[in-house]
């Protein structure tokens, strides 16, 4: 991601320099919208919103699909409690990889195309679950379709070609986190699909084959919406864009090289591990635990279920506005300390909910865990596009993995063996986020300061620059770099913020 | 000693019960694995000599349950001593009143029995529906007679000629936009 870079780090082929076309909303010079007007469809820029967040929901919606339906499933395939367990690690696995590599597909195609692509290609996979007979297959089908969340990069991506940087941290909490609530939809969705087959007359083996078809069509529809409505930037497509102006061609192995080479990076790659990482976990658990666990029907056991994921709707941009809310009063030391208490609070949950002995408090308890986990996940993305400006495309891919990584780690350790029970497993995965957030402790910026450590005298000008050579400061390379530090000064704090030229 | 089962639902266990009160047999149709849905089982059940309750038995009911192999690394299929909790039997084969003379039933496997190692096990329950003795076709390790089932897949042709018809729209509705953008695009710019 960033291959060439503009003024904020977005990949831009040449910007429009049409402006006869009015835009709906205000925008900045970049033709990015500087007002988030939630309810509109407005193209370019809320239409990708909507566009962008619903694709990403839908590719939640698929690979979760199969979780409420794994009691009848494992009956169907004779899955152990290992096929099961293997399965959900499979279902969020795939996207490790295919997270990283989507970024420079935006880069290549632009994230219009990097969407449809994926999405369209996992239909397939979708619905090859009518052919799935033994764990092997269900194991590698449920593998394939997680290739598809790869959709939370064209989805930041999207964003940050059509929205100021400002605002970026609210729009891309509530577009991710809209995006996450697939994860809880499909656990109302697939039951009732599933419970309307079977009324239908279909036998309980293949009711639940067919309401795989439901996903695979949502995918079909989304994906040809994105082509017919969507476009790459707010002045068009990609290919019809001029390239006007200095396009500034960074090298990939460079950044790469800033990504990495950043301590910070790897601690917000594992606390996403287990923030976002519990969350996918969980997801793939929490229906079949009630089911097991208190003796519910299929169809309750998913109502309650589908409420840890549907928590998205507004803990996720809750997250971000909370940590916009604390740097406001403390600078970049706030937000540390927001996403530490928030995540650590979701940690003990994870606990209690493990603990839980009765229906209602374990309800109560999972509600609480799901809020903390996800408010954690919007505020790590607000703290993300700080750690470095030239790298940021590949650090939010970096992040974006490690969500998944913990994921697979999670479910591999903790509910695919007998060693376990599920409520064990719950109990033990919540003392691991607890100690996998202690790490935020570490996360010092030499401008800003840290969670238990002041600034030093470095300036956030001299932190970003940083990441530029002599000779590419020379080529003026690091101008984008310049300009985002000036916008990045109010993380100081209150005191900071008198020092901003307006 | 064995104790009656007390009043409280919740607390009846299986060890309290009399443990081979009813000599059971279940005799496949023919060798090997049986299909659900078509294969038979010829069952048969009368009084133990050694049965002392059955001036209780009111009802028998005939159960296919879980042979232990069948349980391994599934939780949800765990035997527990509190019969309430006691998920070993999942189908219910037939329920007759009792009868002091010997008593068979030809079984033919219900289609949704599932992939599985069974064996046939039988509760005597008096008036109140209390289960009180019960006797098995296995001996008490479960490792005897047990006979093997296959359900059936779920799957059908049609199935699988409409995901192969849907998965191939897909991909081709992708190509034809991503060529036509293409093509679009050439022109644009050769204007």
């Amino acid at each position: 991601m960033g291959d060439s870079i503009g003024d904020t780090g977005s990949s831009m082929h040449g910007v429009s320099t049409d402006k006869t076309g009015k835009y709906d909303l205000p925008v900045d010079l970049e033709d990015r919208a500087t007002v988030f007007k939630l309810f509109s469809f407005a193209k370019p820029h809320m239409r990708t919103f909507h566009l962008s967040w619903i694709s990403f929901s839908t590719c939640f919606v698929s690979t979760f699909a199969a979780a409420p339906l794994v009691p009848i499933i494992r009956e169907n395939l004779n899955l152990t409690k290992q096929d099961v367990g293997n399965a959900g690690v499979a279902s969020v696995s795939g996207s490790i990889f295919s997270r990283l590599v989507m970024g420079a597909v935006c880069d290549l195609l632009g994230p219009r195309y990097g969407c449809a692509f994926l999405v369209m290609l996992s239909a397939p996979t979708v619905f090859s679950m009518s052919f799935v007979s033994g764990a092997a297959g269900f194991i590698t089908v449920r593998f394939m379709i997680g290739f598809c969340l790869a959709t939370f990069v064209s989805c930041q991506y999207w964003m940050s070609t059509m929205f100021t940087s400002k605002i970026i941290g609210l729009v891309n909490g509530t577009a991710a986190g809209w995006g996450n609530m697939g994860g809880g939809i499909t656990q109302l969705l697939m039951p009732v699909v599933y419970e309307i087959i079977r009324r239908c007359g279909a036998t309980a083996f293949t009711a639940w084959r067919i309401a795989f078809f439901v996903p695979g069509w949502l995918h079909i529809i989304m994906g040809i919406l994105v082509l017919t409505l969507g476009q790459d930037l707010p002045g068009g497509n990609r290919n019809a864009v001029e390239k006007k102006g200095k396009v500034v061609q960074d090298k990939l192995g460079k950044i790469m090289w800033c990504a990495v080479s950043n301590y910070r990076t790897w601690i917000f790659v594992l606390l996403y591990g287990y923030s976002m990482g519990v969350e996918l976990s969980t997801d793939n658990v929490i229906a079949e635990y009630f089911f097991d666990r208190f003796h519910l029907k299929l169809h309750t056991a998913g109502i309650i279920a589908a409420s840890f994921g549907m928590a998205n709707f507004f803990a996720r941009p809750a997250g971000g506005y909370a940590s916009d809310l604390a740097a406001k009063y403390f600078g970049m030391r706030g937000r540390l300390w927001a996403l530490w208490i928030i995540q650590t609070a979701g940690g003990l949950f994870c606990v209690w909910l493990g603990r839980a002995n009765t229906l209602v408090t374990a309800v109560v308890a999972m509600i609480l865990f799901s809020l903390g986990a996800q408010a954690a996940c919007g505020a790590t993305f607000a703290i993300v596009p700080f750690v470095s400006r030239r790298a940021l495309g590949i650090i939010s891919g970096l992040t974006g993995a490690g969500g998944n990584f913990g994921s697979g780690l999670t479910q591999l350790i903790f509910f695919s063996t007998s060693r376990f029970t599920t409520e064990q497993g719950l109990t033990w995965m919540g003392v691991m986020i607890v100690a996998c957030t202690l790490p935020v402790t570490l996360c010092h910026f030499p401008q800003w300061g840290s969670m238990f450590l002041p600034p030093s005298t470095v300036t956030t000008e001299q932190y970003y620059v940083s990441e530029w050579s002599e000779e590419e400061k020379e080529k003026n390379m690091h101008l984008g770099s310049l300009a985002f530090a000036k916008d990045a000064e109010s993380e100081g704090g209150r005191r900071a913020q008198s020092t901003i030229i307006v | 000693m064995i104790q009656f089962s007390h009043g409280a639902t919740k607390q009846r266990l299986f060890s309290d019960l009399e443990k081979g009160a009813l000599d059971v047999t279940a005799k496949p149709s023919r060798q090997g694995v049986l299909d659900a849905g078509i294969d038979k089982l010829s069952i048969t059940w009368k009084l133990s000599s050694t049965a002392k309750k059955q001036a209780n038995f009111t009802t028998i009911n005939v159960n296919l349950c879980y042979a232990p192999v069948s349980q391994v690394d599934r939780p949800w299929r765990r035997t527990e001593n509190e019969l309430f909790k006691d998920k070993t039997c999942p189908h219910k084969i037939i329920t007759r009143a009792y009868n002091k003379s010997s008593q068979s039933f030809k079984y033919t496997l219900d289609r949704d029995i599932l992939t599985g190692t069974y064996f046939v096990h039988t509760y005597a329950v008096d008036a109140k529906d209390y289960e009180v003795a019960f006797g098995q076709s296995t001996n008490e390790a479960k490792t005897t007679n047990l006979f093997s089932v296959q359900a059936i897949s779920g799957r059908h042709k049609s199935l699988d000629i409409a995901s192969v018809c849907f998965s191939v729209f897909s991909v081709l509705a992708l190509l034809v936009f991503f060529v036509n953008g293409k093509r679009k695009a050439k022109l644009e710019q050769s204007k």
